[in-house]
């Protein structure tokens, strides 16, 4: 190297003042000039020995920040380095997802192979595609639906700024005033959706994106209607797929049996979700529930918003495309077993919290949440209790609710 | 060590989405004001110790999401509350309109007693307004609150409007803290002390027991 190459021949002897700064070949910035300049003649002359002092400690001062800058080019190329191997492991990645896996997605999916790729993320140019075909497309709808649907939002978006009266009342039950309220709170909450990326933003780049698809399902689903948490998980898709692939995308995903519980606001079916979460909790993490119960920590505290949004709220964007990337495979047991995995990770902070530190904890995690220690958290917890599946929890737990409400004897435990 | 605190208890703050709620708490809290926040989904925390007649009150702070689908959520936590805040947006006329809903689901759902007080925010938009001060204080005057108008923005009756229903809620619980004073060591806790009691589900649940 360079550096290595100069630092190793001071062979020309050192002395005469004027030559010391030019053989340094390294000067740092500041002090230079000042030491090694002549001293000013109004002054008295240094004593030799002093002068000769002073030049050794100059000296080594050099020697210490040449080190410095070393040991930071250094750091800067192994920064580089893993910068390079890391865009390495992508390309290849997308080379994989590209030739490989998408052209044979039907056999190749559930390989082990695919699925250790998967688990490291997907690369962001293929993520959408990947999305959109482990989401599914359930219900069938067609870029065409999608025109129409927004062709009728945009007819009440219309209609409301002119005041006109109504057009049809084909939804009964759903009032005017309901509907002009839930358009208002899409604009509300547009503007109040990632503010800090400042993209989806009235005048921002997706703007008109986000609001044609919130817009647009509330013309296909007016029995759901808009929700608030809605407009993140928009936002994610948008920035991953076109606008009528992001609204398909949107609408099957929301009609998952998860999704549609929390955005009815069903809330039995919630607790039994919740329910069944504890369940998982107890097994794998028994002291840090016991310290929960102790203090009244409820799971909805901390759920709700983790659920209503898929994460994209509460953890960094690109961390949260990653919880993703595997709830997309996995279905919403992935999302509980993300809840589990970010309480074990942060298990010895959070039992010495009483409850407003952890509830404040929990509904706003660390921004800086470190993506490959999250994901071998949760790689760690077991989503099987006393030889139960997720599903099979949850049905027994939906079952006993059922019964319960029934007024049957048969009680929970 | 000293205590960090006597009395702990718990406010809330309920109202239309938009109003401003979590913008107030982020001023009182941090003395912070965004124009734009992020939404708030379900409930968010916050905590402050304040001194109040020469006690020192430790208030966590809900806040809660406005949309109507949440409430259903957002019930839940009423009767863990010792405070209510109903914040209402001046301006915005149905916001207003919904206070009295907003009222009648705290009688519903919220322990007796508790305590509530009438915000109209966004007091500085002054060109904006829809409801009028005297609008406010007859609504407020009707169901027997104090009320304020507030601004989060340019920081209008913020910490006036939390300091009052700190007093109104120590004055309500006046008995357990003269216990307090004499036993001088404890503090406090509210709101564990009326969780404790509500701990039997609530009102929904009891009347479906009683069938069977």
């Amino acid at each position: 190297m360079e550096y290595e190459d100069k630092a190793g021949r001071p062979s020309k002897p050192p002395s005469p003042k004027q030559n010391v700064r030019k053989n340094l070949d390294f000067e740092p910035l500041s002090t230079t000039a000042l030491i090694l300049e002549d001293r000013p003649a109004n002054l008295p002359a240094k004593p030799a020995e002093e002068a000769q002092k002073h030049r050794q400690q100059y000296e080594e001062m050099v020697v210490q920040a040449k080190k410095r800058e070393l040991k930071e080019a250094q750091r800067r190329k192994k920064q580089l380095e893993e910068r390079c191997r890391v865009e390495e492991s992508i390309g290849n990645a997308v080379l994989t997802w590209n030739n490989e896996i998408l052209p044979n997605w039907e056999t190749m999916w559930c390989s082990r192979k695919v699925r250790d790729l998967w688990w490291q993320g997907i690369p962001p140019s293929v993520r959408g595609k990947v999305w959109s075909l482990a989401i599914g497309n359930e219900l069938n709808i067609t870029h065409e639906l999608f025109d129409i649907c927004l062709a009728r939002a945009k007819e009440r978006w219309r209609s409301l700024s002119t005041g006109g009266s109504e057009l049809e009342n084909e939804d009964a039950g759903f009032s005017a005033a309901d509907r002009e309220a839930s358009l208002e709170l899409i604009k509300l909450d547009i503007s109040r959706t990632f503010p800090n990326l400042c993209i989806f933003q009235q005048g921002g780049p997706y703007h008109d994106m986000l609001h044609s698809i919130l817009g647009a399902y509330t013309c296909y689903r007016p029995d759901v209607g808009y929700v608030q948490g809605m407009s993140f998980i928009a936002a994610v898709l948008i920035l991953n797929l076109d606008t009528a692939d992001a609204f398909i995308a949107f609408s099957n995903l929301l009609n998952k049996p998860c999704q549609m519980a929390f955005f009815r606001v069903d809330h039995g079916l919630m607790l039994t979700y919740f329910a069944a979460f504890e369940v998982f909790f107890e097994e794998n993490l028994p002291k840090l529930f016991a310290h929960f119960k102790k203090n009244n920590l409820t799971p909805d505290i901390y759920l709700i918003d983790w659920i209503f949004t898929l994460y994209s709220k509460s953890l960094p964007l690109d961390l949260a495309c990653r919880i993703w990337d595997v709830f997309c495979r996995d279905g919403e047991e992935f999302l509980f077993r993300t809840a589990l995995g970010i309480l074990k990770l942060f298990e010895d902070i959070l039992t010495k919290m009483d409850f407003i530190h952890m509830a404040q904890f929990l509904t706003r995690l660390p921004e800086d949440l470190p993506a490959e220690e999250l994901f071998a958290s949760i790689a760690t917890i077991q989503m099987q209790s006393r030889n139960k599946k997720w599903a099979q929890v949850l049905t027994a737990l939906q079952k006993d609710s059922r019964e319960m409400e029934k007024g049957s004897p048969a009680l929970r435990h | 060590m000293a205590k960090q605190y006597d009395v702990l208890f718990r406010l809330l703050l309920i109202g239309d989405s938009g109003v401003g709620k979590t913008c107030l708490l982020c001023r009182f809290t941090d003395n912070e004001f965004h124009s734009s926040h992020i939404s708030t989904i379900g409930v968010d925390f916050k905590m402050k110790t304040i001194e109040v007649d020469g006690i020192k009150v430790r208030i966590q702070i809900w806040d809660t999401a406005g949309q109507e689908r949440y409430q259903t959520i957002t019930k839940q936590y009423y009767r863990r509350a010792q405070g209510i805040f109903l914040v209402y947006d001046i301006s915005s006329e149905r916001s207003y309109q919904h206070i009295m809903k907003w009222v009648s689901d705290v009688d519903e759902y919220a322990p007796e007693g508790v305590q509530k007080i009438l915000i109209g925010n966004k007091a500085d938009e002054e060109q904006k307004r829809q409801v009028g001060r005297e609008q406010g204080q007859q609504l407020a005057k009707e169901y027997g609150m104090d009320f304020y108008e507030t601004s989060a923005c340019t920081n209008l009756n913020i910490k006036e409007s939390f300091t009052r229903l700190t007093e109104l809620v120590l004055q309500a619980h006046r008995k357990e803290l003269e216990g307090l004073r004499t036993r001088a060591s404890n503090e406090l806790a509210l709101a564990e002390l009326e969780e404790e009691e509500g701990k039997p589900e609530g009102p929904a649940n009891s009347s479906k027991s009683c069938w069977c």
